[in-house]
């Protein structure tokens, strides 16, 4: 490896070629891994349009034979549109909440002087450290005792905010010039309105990078949706589709259903990771903590 | 002069309200459902009515004392298996991860490297999807007759029925070397024992069916960790490689040297979000396994809410969950330790030792 | 599910609360308690009632809901079905948030916890002829004396032999097994390199028919002790261990089946030990496939079997009890439970339907025949965790110490019992 480098001409030919076959190797190490991670969704995608019994019998094969779309007759015939619509819904919101509400406490730490603010920041760290999974039986029990267990806002309310989010926020207006502001405060503006109409147009990129992580992470949540309810009426897409596995007596495994389900459960974050990739890239590294 | 008080009395009351909504609802659903389950874990509740009724036992430390006492029968031992199970978890998942993530990143970072973002894609895409999605397509890929093992079956090999499977790696790997025959236990291991596991049990190492989680872990966070190692390395100054380039140090030398030291921050954070985000595991287990089999794919996270809500044993549920709390905050600080920065330390007792000598010096001038 | 008026006004009342705490200003969170739905005295008004059921199908579904519309039509009342996906953990979400459904399936082996817990409404002394039940079934509904709830209906395990490979073995129906040396004889006999001569499901509800078969089991219910160590029980664990061990018998995920009806189904095993919900499963998934049914062979103690049931628990916290109880003795009646059992095949829990149950269904014989001389399942309060361990070690029955299996369980159960 002790490849002293040496200005003569004529050895500059073997360093090309070095270069070039590390570079050939890394694209083979990069196929190889692009295989392993793509693989699996395209078996997805085709097994969704397989009968059970060439899923079975034919697991590698890539093309269905006969192709149907009886999995997903199946999955329109149980709840699955009642469960997207309620992971629409309670997505819709608790994003909407998260952005607005993270934002609001991110601002007031990063920029408001007020009596208390580097307590409530300790204190916001501190939550952040507690494990969600620590929290399953706590949720339950605090929302049984408000009486709202069982009920809409019991999806809701507890992913309305997050640490995390807060942190992000918070970082983030750091970041912006105080001397914008100040403008606006010489005005008369109100704190509130120079948050809304002169920081929040500002805060672009956060706020879709925050959209995005409280999007993926809502659409994605399972324990907090298996604790938070009981009713059949309010299973979201996780929680719903989870019960597809366990097969009851009388109906044994149904690959099809069970690709076709997760298929169309991944479209929606798919989408929303295309379209906002850069930002999700950008973000991802700032903020998710996922198992 | 009262200008300025009324815009900082505003200012106060403004920054209260815009943190208020964010404070109540932490309080609600974090902070006092921690302290309510603490009381829970030092009753008898069972489930019916409120934890806070007067009829309710308070049992002091005894669900504590049923986990890891001295004589606490299937509780103490289903609990310490699943502390086992996810400790060789744990030990696997959190250097893979980090490993693959750190190799991804060095080869997507390599210059002149076409399509970077296409694979930057294809392998961040995992992370983002559903892990009830993903555990579904694994169940379907190591199903008994299923895509891995047609695959495996294509180059002679007989694969195990994955999820079924509650043999231990430690175990197989063993017998293969001819230490012990796993069917038969020697028994020096299988006759003692700590806290209801004998030693062979606790030397089992993960079971066939949780290295399948292991796996798909893996596969799903890599890309998360991987952006972190690119976003590091973008920052690393090309020239300081080069430089070390022309010093004579090798591909090999200017990594260790170089890129490793840089990277430092960064890996103390991915194994920090690694280590934390694993001692928690139960998406996958939910929906694939349910602790199956032969327990080996319980996690503690599992076992409290099957203990909570299939058994009606809340008490000791709860109990379960600040144990694993703990554990979580130990091995954080631990494991903060161990990368604490020694060079920073270094210069910091220098800056110390020389802002001494200097007031010393000014103080004799 | 709460009725959506009930569910509103709780959704008003959390927001209400919720900003009531924000702008008190964090001040500690007063939480009191709550003060519970008042329980409407029943009687007065029209009842909703919300009957929660763990469905084998939409048969199941079907029939159960035509029978819930009649009555609610007949009695003025409303009901409304769910049809559980985890019915367990439904219901104890259920019981903890004080809002469970008011009528709901009860499995044998769940009652003991829900009984003691102090979850169920004991209702079966009030109904008109609750003597008609099977008395075994009411037993298994009985704790410290009190019996609770009515049967809803019940069935057994018996022996489906697959007729093709039974003929292709040159098998002839006097050959099917009577005793533990035949039906040990036959399984090899039928054994092929594809298939195995019988599949057993996993766990304590399968292996325990060969425990009573041998006089045992893994507890004496009425006596609430656990009697796993009594050497009967070990024979005859060491005789399923023969059989597993010789090849002839296998345990369904090792031919990747999620029970015995998917490796019967999938022709992976020529026999298997089900009860009767194999019938539907077989019709449903795997109509090619021809089988017969036969009683379980006697062991060295003379005949046993299993015996699966559940009842119609009543919740200790339903304002509804009285049309509650209505509701059952309409869903059990004789009549109904012959619709129920054309509809998804389980045998009428009242004695006075048996005739013409046999009447009907000729090939049900050997399962009804079960209902004599079959054992209900461990029943005792507070064992969710220990039978849970026994199964997983079952798991292992081929190559595990059958002593060691029951002495754990003894020991668990034990230390729970106490």
């Amino acid at each position: 490896m002790s490849t002293a480098h040496t200005r003569t001409p004529d050895t500059k030919p073997m360093v090309r070629d070095r270069t070039a076959l590390w570079l050939f190797l890394g694209y083979v190490v990069l196929v190889a891994f692009a295989f392993i991670y793509l693989y699996p969704f395209l078996v997805q995608l085709t097994t969704s349009f397989k009968t059970n019994t060439d899923a079975v019998s034919n697991p590698l094969s890539l093309v269905p034979d006969p192709f149907t779309t009886s999995a997903f007759g199946e999955l329109a015939r149980r709840d699955f549109p009642l469960w997207f619509t309620n992971s629409v819904v309670v997505t819709l919101l608790v994003t909407a909440g998260r952005v607005f509400l993270c934002s609001l406490a991110g601002y007031a730490l990063a920029r408001i002087k007020f009596r208390g603010r580097s307590a409530i920041f300790t204190a916001i760290l501190a939550v952040m450290a507690v494990p969600g999974v620590v929290l399953l039986i706590p949720k339950f029990l605090m929302l049984n005792y408000l009486g709202i267990y069982n009920t809409y806002p019991a999806l809701v309310l507890p992913l309305l905010v997050d640490a995390a989010g807060v942190f992000i926020m918070k970082q983030f207006f750091e970041s912006i010039p105080e001397s914008v502001e100040e403008a606006a405060r010489i005005d008369g503006a109100s704190t509130f309105r120079i948050f809304w109409s002169v920081v929040l147009p500002m805060s672009r990129p956060a706020l879709i990078t925050l959209t995005i992580l409280s999007f993926q992470g809502s659409w994605n949540e399972l324990p907090h949706f298996i604790v938070a309810s009981q009713d059949s009426d309010l299973f979201t897409l996780t929680k719903g589709v989870a019960t597809l596995t366990s097969g009851q007596l009388g109906s044994g495994s149904q690959y099809p259903i069970t690709m076709a389900a997760a298929l169309l459960m991944t479209i929606p974050v798919a989408i929303v990771f295309f379209v906002f990739q850069k930002y999700l890239v950008r973000g991802g590294t700032s903020g998710a903590v996922k198992g | 002069m009262r200008g300025a008080q009324s815009i900082r009395q505003g200012q106060a009351r403004a920054g209260w309200l815009f943190v208020l909504p964010t404070l109540v609802l932490l309080g609600l659903f974090l902070a006092v459902p921690v302290l309510m389950a603490l009381w829970v874990s030092f009753t008898d509740w069972n489930g019916r009515g409120s934890p806070f009724a007067s009829g309710i036992g308070f049992v002091g430390p005894d669900n504590y004392r049923e986990l890891v006492g001295k004589d606490g029968g299937l509780t103490r031992s289903d609990f310490m298996t699943s502390l086992r199970n996810n400790f060789y978890y744990v030990l696997l998942v959190v250097p893979l991860q980090t490993a693959f993530a750190l190799f991804l990143a060095l080869v997507l970072n390599q210059r002149m490297l076409k399509a970077v973002g296409f694979f930057r894609t294809a392998f961040y895409f995992p992370s983002v999807v559903s892990s009830v999605a993903i555990s579904l397509v694994f169940l379907f890929l190591f199903s008994g007759g299923g895509v891995v093992n047609s695959m495996l079956d294509a180059i002679g090999v007989d694969g195990p029925t994955w999820f079924n499977d509650s043999r231990g790696l430690l175990h197989l790997a063993g017998d293969g070397l001819g230490l012990w025959n796993a069917s038969e236990p020697p028994s020096a291991l299988a006759d003692g024992g700590m806290l209801g596991l004998t030693w062979w049990q606790w030397l089992a190492g993960p079971s066939v069916a949780l290295s399948v989680i292991i796996m798909l872990v893996v596969w799903t966070t890599t890309g998360t960790f991987m952006l972190m190692f690119m976003a590091a390395l973008q920052d690393l100054p090309l020239d300081v490689e080069e430089a070390a380039r022309i010093d004579g140090a090798g591909r090999w030398g200017v990594f260790r040297n170089v890129t490793l030291p840089h990277l430092r921050p960064t890996m103390l954070l991915v194994t920090t979000l690694g280590l934390i985000g694993t001692w928690q595991v139960f998406d996958q287990v939910y929906v694939m396994t349910q602790g199956g089999p032969g327990k080996t794919t319980l996690t503690p996270a599992f076992l409290s809410y099957s203990y909570a809500l299939e058994n009606q044993k809340w008490g000791v549920a709860a109990a379960m969950a600040f144990i694993l709390f703990l554990i979580i905050f130990a091995m954080a600080s631990l494991q903060r330790w161990i990368f604490r920065d020694k060079d920073a330390l270094e210069l910091k007792r220098q800056e110390r030792r020389t802002t001494k000598a200097r007031a010393a010096a000014g103080s004799a001038a | 599910m709460l009725s959506s008026s009930r569910r509103r006004q709780a959704s008003l009342a959390a927001l209400a609360l919720t900003s009531s705490l924000a702008l008190a200003a964090c001040g500690g969170g007063g939480f009191e308690e709550e003060g519970g739905s008042d329980p409407a005295s029943s009687g007065d008004g029209p009842a909703e009632l919300q009957v929660l059921i763990g469905s084998s199908g939409d048969a199941e579904t079907q029939a159960v809901e035509e029978a819930a519309q009649a009555w609610a039509e007949e009695s003025g009342n409303e009901v409304e079905v769910i049809v559980a996906n985890d019915i367990a953990q439904q219901l104890s979400q259920g019981f903890a948030g004080g809002n469970p459904p008011d009528l709901f399936y009860v499995d044998a082996g769940v009652f003991g916890d829900y009984a003691e817990a102090g979850n169920l409404y004991p209702y079966l002394d009030q109904m008109a002829d609750a003597d008609d039940f099977y008395p075994n079934l009411v037993d298994s509904f009985t704790l410290d004396d009190q019996a609770y709830c009515a049967p809803k209906d019940f069935s057994t395990l018996a022996l489906q032999i697959n007729t093709e490979a039974w003929k292709k073995a040159g098998l002839t129906d006097a050959d099917v097994p009577t005793t533990w040396d035949e039906l040990e004889t036959v399984a090899q006999q039928l054994t092929t390199p594809d298939q195995a001569g019988l599949v057993l499901g996993l766990g304590r509800d399968r292996v325990g028919a060969f425990l009573v078969q041998n006089g045992g089991f893994w507890v004496d219910g009425e006596a609430g002790e656990a009697t796993a160590t009594e050497p009967t029980n070990a024979e005859a664990l060491e005789y399923v261990q023969g059989l597993l061990d010789s090849g002839s018998a296998v345990l369904a995920p090792d031919v990747d089946a999620g029970w015995g009806g998917e490796a019967f189904g999938t022709q992976k095993a020529a026999m298997t030990i089900e009860g009767n919900w194999i019938r539907g499963a077989m019709e449903n998934d795997y109509p090619d496939v021809d089988y017969t049914v036969a009683e379980l062979p006697e062991g060295p103690a003379g005949k046993g079997t299993l015996l699966f049931t559940q009842c119609w628990g009543i919740a200790a916290d339903s304002p509804n009890q009285e049309a509650a109880v209505s509701l059952v003795e309409a869903m059990t009646t004789a009549e109904q439970q012959l619709t129920n059992a054309e509809a998804f095949g389980v045998m009428p829990s009242r004695e006075s339907a048996q005739a013409d149950y046999v009447e009907q269904f000729p090939q049900d014989a050997p399962f009804i025949a079960g209902g004599d001389y079959g054992q209900g399942p461990v029943n005792l309060p507070g064992l969710g965790p220990v039978v849970a361990d026994l199964d997983s070690q079952l798991e292992q029955l081929k190559t595990a110490d059958v002593n060691d299996i029951l002495e754990s369980f003894q020991q668990n159960a034990e230390a729970e019992l106490k």
